[in-house]
């Protein structure tokens, strides 16, 4: 490989490492524990990478430390669905619900979740109100 | 014939016959060979494969900010048999002074990533860790895991018990010291040492019989098949086998093979063999875990197990092991100052053998159980799976205890004669569902009866919150405020005898608010609601909670005449304490291959079976039993900031004493009873409680903040009519209901009272 060629490899790479970067937001508002945010953003290099299984483990890691944190809940909701795991899906978000607090945000993605977790168990109806929920957050 | 051709026809002749002979010794000492080729192989495989699966506790993770007290973290280390050194280099190794920490984790590989490891700086402050820094960089460590504490092993059932270990368990020094005494060679031979055989030889020859000059192949040849006699042919077979061996086998492969193998000493009629047994009969610890002297007494051993017995002749066996560690000095096996250190330590031999090898064999078990739905048996017993558990060594410290120190004062204080109260805690996490600790009995490293998992005993009056549940699931009929009747009664059912239950006190108390009738665990009026909903359709509540058993849907059924083992109890209150969510129990996290290749998880999984709304006002119920109901005296142990969830539970003749309870963090179910289910003369709260609060102390519970749910509404209510009051209404509570659910009339005190107006005034001041 000449030189030249693994600069330019090396450039695009970087190139493509910042733009995962910069979808990939490393979320003020996931924890103010440091731990819990460095587990989190293990989970989604994991995500990222397609290691969907692997990211489990830091994200089960993260809520034996923070219990409580909906966000963490969501995201575990998330994976679950991209996993085709969506009883799981809808168990993780509406667990993430109810620490949700006022967060209508996150309360919104919550049951927009659920929505497409029951569409794909084939629960139109469940899934037509799991979306008003998301669209009453909305509001 | 002339005599020179029949000399000729009997040379002849008698060569053929020398020729045919040489020949058919060879083709029989081939086959010979052959033989002993085959079984020694098929010996040593089978010896090989068979490794337990090992099983490890949940590593700690250290982070700043975490709730953990330095003392703690002692435990953990001394756990996990970190040495103390006053300047640590080494993985394994730490300091302490006051609230500062310097510590060498060693490495170790999870299931999810591989720590080296890693020099760590740790500073407390007060009750939390402050800072964590790596001592080599400068930099702060936002986490780290010390490795986990093995906890046992999974062993083949038949008698023969062995702690089977890999080479790379063995430590370093045992090895060197087994070469050293044992056979300097035996890295150079082929299997037998020509001048040891030779030496044999003769003195078999002289009469003597056959005496040492055995390398470690041999040692382990004889250990294989082979009856103590000594004869040239027995010598022989020796001889070619360990050939064979190692002919097939690497040193470390013998060497493991001989580590499992070798004789070690006498329990009663169980043969002590292997090393790893050997060091959990001798220092209660794995294997990898021994230091210098102690591999020495070990090594020491091998010549005479009941002649050098530590226990028995401690003098003789100092000796030895003094000997081991001189002969390791002398070949350099070891340095001067090890040398030094090591001759002045103690033997470190545990005072009585271990009954068994785990600390936690009831942890274990549940383990065990969990994994044979996944594994088979055999798989369990020889494919050498790492295990990686929940259990939390420092919760169930804390929790066995409290369990022992308080039976033994509660048979002090109630005149019970000594041992004749036994126990069961086990402790959850309350979010999670993972089973932090199990004391399967006060005598907690009994491997027998198991009575968290095996002792289902009537749970009395831990049933009342499914009756409440239901009721609370009609909002339009019940709230937390809804009068119930405590008069009388008696019910007939056709096939059982008539049902009269009564109150612990003996009275009846009219109409009494349902949460009161919770916090006073108020029989009758629990009866008449849970007769008013239906029995059946309780205990269909008590299994979509989590119970798997199938219960009876007698009246009496109501008040807890069923009976449920102390981990199905947890299991129903996990449900509760996770806001109605069904959170199945887990004690394992991950399963690895021997090699370290990962296998499977055992994932968190959570499923909503009661709405937000009851489960909440259900915990709030369960907060009153504790604030000002029959666990009020849980605050002897526990401030009552805290904001604790529980419930007690007594049954008929008080036989049984039980609570179930939990805080921000944990869920944990105690009970107390006798084996031979005679009274044990207490109520709940005046066993079992006294365990719940002694170990939760222990523990630093965070409060209990349930997160309201949106369709909670709060609303001030006259206690005594049950009706709509404000603040200043005298005895008013402030409650929450389900959205709508509130009574709309207002107690006549509201709106007449002098206090009201004086507020109305102030009000109007304010405006």
């Amino acid at each position: 490989m000449s030189k030249q060629y693994s600069t330019v490899l090396f450039l695009a790479t970087a190139a493509m490492i910042a733009g995962c970067a910069g979808f990939l937001p490393s979320t003020p508002e996931v924890s103010d524990n440091s731990a819990v945010v460095a587990l989190m953003d293990s989970a989604r290099a994991d995500i990222a990478n397609g290691k969907l299984d692997a990211a489990v483990a830091p994200l089960e890691r993260a809520l034996r430390i923070e219990p409580r944190n909906p966000v963490l809940w969501q995201e575990l909701a998330k994976l679950r669905l991209q996993q085709g795991q969506y009883q799981q899906a809808e168990g993780m978000a509406t667990r993430s619900n109810s620490w949700a607090g006022t967060n209508k945000a996150l309360r919104a993605e919550n049951w927009r979740l659920i929505g497409e977790a029951r569409l794909k168990r084939g629960d139109r109806q469940g899934a037509q109100a799991a979306f008003d929920m998301a669209a009453e957050q909305a509001n | 014939m002339d005599r020179a051709l029949f000399e000729k026809f009997r040379n002849f002749v008698t060569r053929k016959r020398v020729r045919f002979t040489l020949l058919s010794l060879a083709l029989l000492l081939s086959g010979f060979a052959l033989y002993l080729d085959i079984t020694v192989r098929a010996q040593f495989e089978g010896k090989r494969w068979a490794m337990p699966a090992r099983v490890y506790a949940r590593p700690l993770e250290l982070y700043p900010g975490m709730k953990l007290r330095p003392e703690q973290l002692t435990m953990e280390l001394a756990m996990l048999d970190y040495h103390v050194a006053a300047d640590p280099q080494d993985p394994g190794s730490y300091r302490r002074r006051g609230d500062e920490f310097t510590m060498v984790t060693r490495p170790f590989t999870f299931w999810d990533e591989a720590q080296a490891t890693l020099p760590l700086q740790a500073d407390f402050d007060g009750g939390h860790l402050s800072t964590l820094t790596n001592r080599a960089t400068g930099k702060p460590v936002t986490l780290a895991r010390l490795d986990p504490v093995p906890i046992g092993g999974i062993y083949p059932a038949h008698n023969e018990d062995r702690v089977l270990v890999k080479f790379d368990e063995i430590p370093p020094h045992l090895v060197k010291g087994l070469v050293a005494i044992e056979d300097r060679q035996f890295y150079a031979h082929h299997g037998f040492s020509a001048r040891g055989t030779a030496r044999a030889l003769v003195s078999i020859l002289s009469g003597g019989g056959v005496q040492g000059g055995s390398t470690l192949t041999q040692q382990l040849v004889k250990n294989f098949f082979l009856t103590p006699e000594r004869t040239l042919r027995r010598k022989f077979t020796e001889v070619m086998m360990s050939m064979l061996l190692e002919l097939h086998y690497s040193k470390d492969e013998i060497l493991e093979a001989y580590a499992n193998e070798i004789y070690l000493g006498q329990d009663g009629n169980r043969a002590i063999h292997g090393l790893g047994l050997a060091s959990h009969f001798y220092f209660d610890r794995p294997l990898s875990r021994l230091d210098l002297p102690q591999a020495a007494l070990l090594v020491g051993l091998v010549k005479g197990p009941s002649y050098y017995d530590p226990r028995r002749h401690p003098a003789r066996a100092l000796a030895r092991r003094n000997l081991v560690l001189q002969e390791m000095r002398k070949i350099d096996f070891v340095t001067q100052a090890q040398y030094v250190v090591a001759r002045a330590s103690p033997l470190g031999v545990a005072e009585k053998a271990p009954e068994g090898t785990s600390p936690y064999p009831a942890f274990i078990e549940l383990v065990h159980r969990q994994l044979r739905r996944d594994y088979r048996e055999e798989d369990l017993r020889s494919e050498g799976l790492q295990i990686f558990t929940t259990l939390d060594p420092l919760v169930q410290t804390s929790a066995e205890r409290a369990l022992t120190s308080r039976l033994t004062q509660l048979e002090k204080d109630r005149r019970i004669p000594p041992k004749a109260l036994e126990g069961a805690v086990v402790v959850s996490h309350s979010q999670n569902g993972e089973v932090q600790a199990l004391v399967g009995g006060r005598d907690t490293r009994f491997e027998g009866f198991n009575r968290a998992l095996d002792a289902a005993r009537p749970v009395g009056s831990l049933m009342k919150p499914v009756i409440y549940l239901t009721a609370l699931e009609q909002p339009d009929s019940y709230t937390l405020a809804t009068l119930l009747d405590d008069s009388p009664l008696v019910w007939r059912e056709r096939g059982t005898s008539d049902w009269e239950p009564q109150n612990y006190d003996k009275e009846f108390h009219g109409q009494i608010p349902l949460r009161i009738a919770l916090a006073n665990s108020n029989n009758v009026s629990t009866a008449r609601l849970g007769l008013a909903l239906g029995v059946r359709r309780i205990m269909d509540n008590a299994r979509r909670l989590g119970v798997e058993r199938d219960l009876n849907a007698y009246a009496s059924s109501l008040l807890g005449a069923d009976s449920l083992s102390p981990l199905e109890v947890t299991q129903m209150y996990q449900t509760f304490a996770s806001g109605g969510f069904l959170v199945p129990l887990r004690a394992i996290r991950e399963v690895l291959m021997a090699d370290g290749q990962p296998l499977q998880r055992y994932p968190l999984s959570v499923e909503q079976v009661i709405e937000p709304g009851p489960a909440y006002l259900v915990t709030h119920g369960l907060q009153a039993v504790v604030r000002e109901g029959t666990a009020d005296a849980l605050k002897k142990y526990l401030s009552p900031d805290l904001h604790l969830a529980g419930k007690t539970g007594t049954t008929n003749d008080l036989r049984d004493s039980w609570f179930a309870g939990y805080t921000g963090d944990r869920l944990a179910v105690v009970w107390i009873g006798r084996d031979d289910n005679q009274p044990v003369n207490m109520t709940g709260a005046g066993g079992a409680m006294t365990v719940w609060g002694e170990m939760m102390a222990r523990l630093d519970p965070d409060p209990l903040v349930p997160p309201t749910p949106e369709n909670i509404e709060w609303s001030w209510i006259d206690s005594a009519t049950g009706l709509r009051a404000d603040g200043n209404c005298q005895g008013a509570v402030e409650l929450p209901f389900i959205r709508g659910s509130a009574p709309m009339e207002t107690a006549p005190c509201a709106a007449h009272s002098p206090a009201r107006s004086l507020k109305n005034w102030f009000e109007r001041l304010f405006e």
